[in-house]
């Protein structure tokens, strides 16, 4: 029976060295392995559960049908398929013999590697060293002539110019190992060639490729002789190559032969739409290297280098100094580093991480599915544990976590676009619902959204949907808060999100927002339970084609159509906004990005609250050009709220204002459809919104300006001038004033009354051992542009007031956080008297670093009266026997700027007034700086304790992430009871409040081109005259 | 018994603006309130500021020799022991930051009433009401002083006018102030803000910017903006505090008063009263702020609610 004889005139020396090299080729793949494998081990846990099955299902098709690889670039994935077959062929044949002779012949006896199972393992073997053998050429001939810029690893985005040094020597890595698996290939061939030209055996062993060669070789002249000596030396060096790559498989780009196959088995089938949590025992984010999970590890190391991700990466093609390769190339040589302790932000710029969109377009073309977002905001995470971010992002953060949204609005706005309504928007808390329309930041505050999120309302009213809104109860979904890595603040918003929904009935969930939908469907678990999470258009297609809504007037207009990351490549829904463009008669023109790889708008991972780096060119406007290229588009249709401002925006700023219009889908199918604005059968009740949103403005304008007018003419007003109208009584003409009637004090009795310190109950603290610095916080109320008064008119209605932690305390704060760092010892207490309410400002004090808290219930004095104030303050002051007590200069609501000063006054400490600096050894005298009129300082010593007023500007106030919120929960507060207070403290009260005098300010109304014209007319007059 | 004692300040030898403003609502109110007009001043060379300070209503002068600089516990001592003396019905200071650095604390040593950052007293009936603002500015808010027998009252600035020259005489008094000594605050210098390229106190034209442009990445667009309107760059102090704008373009109470300006353009500024102390006085005022409810407002001659971006681009289109 016909085989061939392995290692045929082979001596036994040889023999031996053969079989020492082929086992320390496999010892070093072992080795290497088993390395690679054990730092895994050293790293947590892989967050999302991987979902075994699944994924080696989803990892075999991946591989099998070459998908990932084919996608967006056929040529190399026909290259990678020919290379991927041919040597997987090549390897199973190798293994085949190695089974035969090494195991089963030596143990059984047995042999079945001859006949006519030989002969087609032979022609199988040279059909896929054909594969191997094309496959690498292509890849070769791509590499060397094709130009691609992804290939040269030269960070272009950053403005380099030439490689890194390990860039270099990644090319040479390139290069070797195409090269070398060329080599293998080829000498296989030669070895197969010149044996058959020497052993002639029937049928040249099938092998029509070694038989061509071979006559060839005779051809060219090779005797028997000469091809004995081919065959021994060529030998060795084939298999020495093989082995050397056997070797080098654990240890250089090899590795993605192993790697990929568990990277794909693990990848996590909605990576990017959901992010991993953070482990109650975990660091909040990435500072080493074992801080990332095993799974982050095994992905790093399926990297090939490609670039796939790094082509279409939004931030790199703006020329962000972000390639998520690059990144996962730089990461992955510092986890190879082996050292789990290293810092990999001792690698990735901040800058790079916070250029991240998180559209997922990388991790969508990653042929071995690596989910490069993850790990940026695993990395992310820690830079915000930190306060290391945009001041702009940290605003804003820090707005979110006050008011629970990112426009700064109070909470009981966030309803008010449903005012307009020609119907009620039910409360989907007080009634059930079949849908609950989750309507997001955007479509609630965004004033060209809230129209959008309108007319989705009118569309859902004409198709009968009975739909509710959580109103102010409902906050930012967090998904772009989770992408900016604030995994606290998510964590708080998800669990209110969800206890609101949780207090509501309904069947599913809408929204018009792409960015909450993801978050709701892949992160919100258990408070949707199961329940569908609909974008508008899946809602709007099955109307549009069911009939619930007819078209009655086809648009016919050429529109594109541009999938939103969130909707499309997050959540795969591509279909529903294309199925509703076809149903009211829209021809759709698709970009040449689109679907799958739709290029994101730029506003995502957070990116709408940082400001651009300097020198790039704005993802979106890069989309606006690519839809001008399509020509004669009239449309270009979003479905998402930040899309529709990006693109607006966009559209003016990169010069295509003339070339379409940027409109909601909705906006569409309200003209498809003729939805009249106003059904005929809402008129009366919109008579009476109309009338009572009349009466409202008519009584805000009308009644002060009557009390004014009714204030003027009883002639009492002595000296009410605000500048700069001054008390304007002509000299001489005033009538003579007739002396007050009421008698200050008991009938003419001039008395002083010393306020003293209230006496507080003692209540629980630690007996002092060091420092101790008394901060004095309020949580201010802050007046909206809509407000109205108590019918008593002493103050404005509570709910109009939104409370925070008053901002001058911010810096009083950090002041005694940053003595206290700087003298090593000592505790911060802050203090605050207020109500139970104002807790949330004594929190964020804790969180920010103040040890415990201290809070003072004000039921004897007004929040007006900042000597009240100051004698409760005193009394706390006294029990903790502090040795300096900070203020903010004054508060935002009342601006008293008194309470320290009145403070020092009770206790008799000394004192001062706006300081912008401090310095002090907790011992001796306090140096201080305040800060005069015109800004000139004014240095001064004070002997301790004493109270300050903090300025603001003294120092940047630290960020309190929502982890430092959380831990500050277990803090001490202690509730101290006054026992107390004196008479003279208190008693001064509010007479009255009002609007203040109308304005004199003439107010140009009309667009912001009419105003920009009035106000030009008037700097031109000036500048002229 | 009775009357107002009005607490002079000064600075490196001159009179605070404010105290000649104290003495003209002093002036106003007195014949309502009876009493003498007595005006203090505390310094190391009290007579220096007499003529200053004898304006028309006062009718006296004290003069306490004390340390030349301002020291909240000398000031607070002085005035308490004056005001044991006179048994005043108010005392009068300005809402400045020295005035923030004692007039509280004489209020708590005097009892009764405190009202700071007043702009105003008035008569209602038989009630004395002072006048403050409340809510940042946004609301007017009465406090009574009828009832207390004294009430310290800290001015906001411009509230009133000061009176032509008068002829009160000087007396000077020697008070204990040993008392104070153990709280004094030692005087240690002065510094001037460093001397800057932009000086808000001679520009013509102003283009200030607040908060309201929300990011720092914004102000090389206003910068430019103003630039191609010709007018001055200034801002807000937080603008100034975040440092994206030098100190030097600060309007307002610390910062720089625009005194020579005809044309101040205010873009997301909401009128505290600390910024409208360096502009309210031009006699042209713009300000765009989306909130009609801003107390910039009350001080501007136009006044438009809309976006200032969107403001920005329509008007970087009005001067290409
Ligand atoms: C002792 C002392 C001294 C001080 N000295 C000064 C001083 O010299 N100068 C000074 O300025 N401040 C000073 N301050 C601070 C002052 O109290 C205020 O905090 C400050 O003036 C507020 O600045 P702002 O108006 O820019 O900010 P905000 O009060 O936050 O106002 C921002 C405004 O922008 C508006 N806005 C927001 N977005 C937009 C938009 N898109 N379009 C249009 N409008 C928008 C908002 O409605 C808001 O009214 C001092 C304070 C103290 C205690």
């Amino acid at each position: 029976m016909q085989t061939r004889e392995l290692f045929s005139q082979f001596t036994p020396f040889a023999f031996g060295m053969f079989y020492l090299i082929a086992i320390a080729a496999m010892a070093a793949f072992v080795v290497g392995l088993a390395r690679h494998i054990l730092r895994y081990r050293r790293a947590r846990p892989a967050g999302v559960p991987v979902d075994w099955w699944a994924g080696l299902r989803r990892m075999v098709d991946d591989v099998v049908t070459h998908r990932t690889l084919g996608r967006r670039d056929p040529y190399a994935g026909t290259a990678h398929r020919l290379i991927f077959f041919g040597f997987a062929i090549l390897f199973v044949g190798t293994s085949t013999i190695t089974l035969e002779y090494d195991i089963v012949e030596p143990l059984t006896g047995l042999t079945f590697w001859k006949g006519w199972f030989y002969l087609g393992f032979s022609l199988a073997m040279d059909i896929a060293g054909v594969m191997l053998v094309v496959g690498l050429v292509m890849m070769i001939a791509r590499r060397a002539w094709f130009g691609l810029a992804k290939l040269d690893y030269v960070r272009r985005y950053r403005g380099d110019t030439a490689p890194l040094p390990r860039a270099t020597a990644w090319k040479i890595e390139d290069w070797v190992f195409l090269v070398t698996l060329l080599l293998i290939a080829l000498s296989g061939f030669l070895q197969e060639a010149v044996r058959l030209l020497i052993d002639r055996p029937p049928l040249s062993d099938l092998s029509p490729v070694g038989a061509a060669l071979g006559r060839l070789l005779s051809g060219l002249g090779l005797d028997a002789e000469g091809a004995a000596t081919v065959r021994g030396v060529n030998w060795w060096i084939h298999g020495i190559l093989a082995l050397s790559f056997v070797a080098g498989v654990a240890w250089t780009k090899g590795k993605h032969m192993v790697a990929a196959f568990g990277s794909l088995a693990v990848r996590d089938s909605r990576s990017v739409a959901r992010l991993p949590e953070v482990a109650e025992d975990e660091p909040a984010g990435v500072t080493r290297m074992d801080d990332f999970s095993w799974r982050d590890l095994l992905h790093l190391d399926a990297c090939t280098k490609c670039g796939r991700c790094h082509d279409v990466c939004p931030a790199r093609n703006s020329n962000y100094p972000l390639s998520p390769r690059d990144l996962i190339l730089d990461l992955r040589l510092l986890a190879q580093s082996g050292d789990g302790a290293a810092d990999p932000h001792g690698v990735i710029a901040p800058e790079t991480l916070w250029s991240c969109l998180s559209c997922g377009a990388c991790a969508e073309i990653c042929p071995v599915g690596i989910e490069q977002p993850v790990k940026i905001v695993k990395m992310r995470r820690a830079l915000v544990d930190k306060g290391e971010m945009d001041p702009t992002l940290r605003g804003v953060l820090e707005t979110v976590a006050n008011v629970g949204n990112s426009f700064g609005e109070p909470a009981r706005k966030r309803g008010a676009w449903t005012r307009e309504l020609e119907f009620p928007v039910k409360d989907a808390r007080k009634e059930p619902v079949e849908a609950l329309w989750f309507v997001g930041d955007f479509a609630s505050f965004d004033p060209r959204s809230q129209t959008i999120s309108r007319l989705v309302a009118r569309l859902f009213n004409a198709g009968s949907l009975d739909f509710g809104i959580l109103f102010d109860g409902e906050r930012t979904a967090g998904n772009d808060i989770r992408r900016v890595g604030e995994e606290g603040l998510f964590e708080s918003l998800s669990a209110h999100n969800g206890a609101q929904m949780a207090q509501a009935k309904f069947d599913w969930i809408v929204t018009t927002d792409p960015h909450s939908l993801n978050t709701l469907r892949n992160e919100y678990g258990k408070a949707v339970q199961g329940r569908k999470v609909l974008h508008y258009t899946n809602v709007l297609a099955d109307w549009l084609e069911s009939g619930r809504l007819k078209v009655t007037r086809p648009l016919n207009k050429r529109v594109t159509y541009h999938d939103p990351c969130h909707l499309g490549r997050l959540n795969k829904e591509y279909d529903a906004p294309r199925r509703v463009l076809r149903a009211i008669g829209c021809e759709l023109v698709e970009m040449p990005r689109s679907g799958d790889n739709s290029f994101c708008c730029g506003a995502g991972g957070g990116r709408i609250w940082t400001p651009d780096p300097p020198g790039v060119e704005k993802p979106s406007h890069s989309r606006m050009h690519e839809a001008a290229a399509l020509g004669n588009i009239d449309i270009f249709v979003t479905c998402c709220p930040k899309d529709l401002t990006m693109f607006e925006d966009a559209r003016k700023s990169s010069g295509h204002e003339a070339d379409f219009l940027v409109a909601d889908i909705a906006e569409l199918v309200a003209e498809a459809v003729e939805l009249r604005a106003i059904p005929a059968n809402y008129l009366p009740e919109l008579a009476n919104r109309i009338a009572e949103s009349l009466a409202e403005k008519v009584t805000a304008r009308v009644v002060p300006e009557l009390i004014q007018a009714l204030t003027a003419q009883s002639g009492r007003v002595l000296a009410a001038a605000p500048a700069p109208v001054p008390a304007a009584e002509p000299e001489g003409a005033t009538p003579k004033p007739v002396t007050l009637d009421a008698v200050p004090g008991e009938a003419g009795e001039w008395s002083v009354r010393t306020v003293t310190p209230a006496v507080l109950a003692d209540y629980e603290r630690p007996v002092k051992s060091g420092l101790r610095v008394l901060v004095a916080v309020k949580h201010v109320g802050k007046l909206g542009d809509e407000f109205r008064f108590r019918p008593d008119g002493l103050d404005v209605l509570p709910e109009d007031l939104d409370h925070q932690l008053n901002e001058f305390d911010e810096t009083a704060i950090e002041a005694a956080l940053q003595l206290v760092e700087r003298l090593g010892e000592g505790e911060v207490v802050a203090v605050t008297i207020g109500p139970e309410a104002a807790e949330p400002s004594l929190r964020k004090a804790l969180a920010k670093g103040a040890h415990r808290g201290v809070r003072v219930s004000p039921d004897a004095a007004s929040p007006a009266d900042p000597i009240a104030v100051a004698a409760l303050l005193a009394g706390v002051a006294l029990c903790e026997e502090a040795d300096l007590v900070l203020t903010g200069v004054q508060s935002s609501d009342f601006a008293n700027g008194a309470t320290a000063a009145a403070l020092g006054g009770i206790l008799g400490w000394s004192h001062a007034a706006v300081v912008v600096e401090m310095q002090w050894d907790g011992k001796g005298r306090l140096d201080i700086t305040r800060e005069l009129e015109g800004g000139v300082r004014h240095g001064q010593s004070l002997s301790a304790p004493a109270v300050l007023s903090i300025q603001s500007g003294a120092n940047v106030p630290r960020y309190a992430t929502m982890r430092m919120i959380k831990d500050a929960r277990s803090k001490p507060v202690a509730e101290a009871v006054v026992e107390e207070l004196g008479p003279e403290a208190t008693g001064r009260r509010v007479a009255a409040m009002d609007r203040p005098p109308v304005g004199q300010a003439a107010m140009l109304e009309g667009s912001a081109a009419e105003v920009a014209a009035r106000i030009a007319a008037i700097v031109r007059e000036k500048r002229g005259g | 018994m009775g009357g107002i004692l009005v607490i002079a300040e000064h600075l490196r030898g001159t009179l605070g603006a404010q105290t000649g403003e104290a003495i003209g609502l002093a002036r106003d109110l007195k014949a309502r309130i009876g009493g003498p007009l007595v005006v203090t001043v505390i310094a190391g060379d009290p007579a220096r500021y007499h003529a200053d300070l004898a304006l028309e209503g006062v009718d006296e002068v004290l003069g306490v020799a004390a340390a030349e600089h301002f020291d909240p516990a000398v000031y607070e001592e002085a005035a308490f022991a004056l005001a044991l003396e006179l048994k005043p019905r108010l005392v009068l200071l300005g809402h400045s930051v020295n005035g923030m650095g004692f007039g509280p604390a004489l209020a708590v040593r005097l009892g009764g009433s405190l009202v700071s950052d007043a702009f105003g007293i008035e008569a209602d009936g038989g009630r004395l009401l002072a006048l403050r603002g409340g809510y940042g500015n946004k609301v007017l808010t009465k406090l009574d002083i009828s009832a207390a027998c004294v009430t310290t009252v800290m001015l906001r600035g411009g509230s009133a006018k000061p009176p032509s020259a008068g002829t009160a005489p000087l007396r000077l008094v020697s008070l204990d102030l040993q008392s104070a000594a153990a709280r004094t605050a030692e005087h240690k210098d002065y510094v001037d803000p460093p001397p800057a390229d932009v000086d808000i106190t001679k520009a013509e034209f102003i283009l200030s910017v607040g908060r309201g442009i929300q990011d720092e990445k914004n102000i090389e667009r206003f910068r430019a903006l103003a630039e191609r309107l010709g007018a001055t760059f200034g801002c807000s102090r937080p603008i100034a505090d975040s440092g994206w704008l030098p100190k030097a373009h600060q309007v307002g109470l610390s910062g720089k008063v625009a005194s020579n300006c005809k044309l101040y353009l205010a873009l997301g500024i909401s009128g505290a009263v600390q910024h409208l102390h360096g502009m309210k006085h031009v006699e042209t005022i713009v300000a765009v702020n989306t909130d009609r409810n801003a107390p910039i407002y009350n001080v501007a001659t136009y006044g438009a609610a809309i976006d200032l971006f969107a403001l920005a681009d329509a008007l970087e289109k009005e001067f290409n």
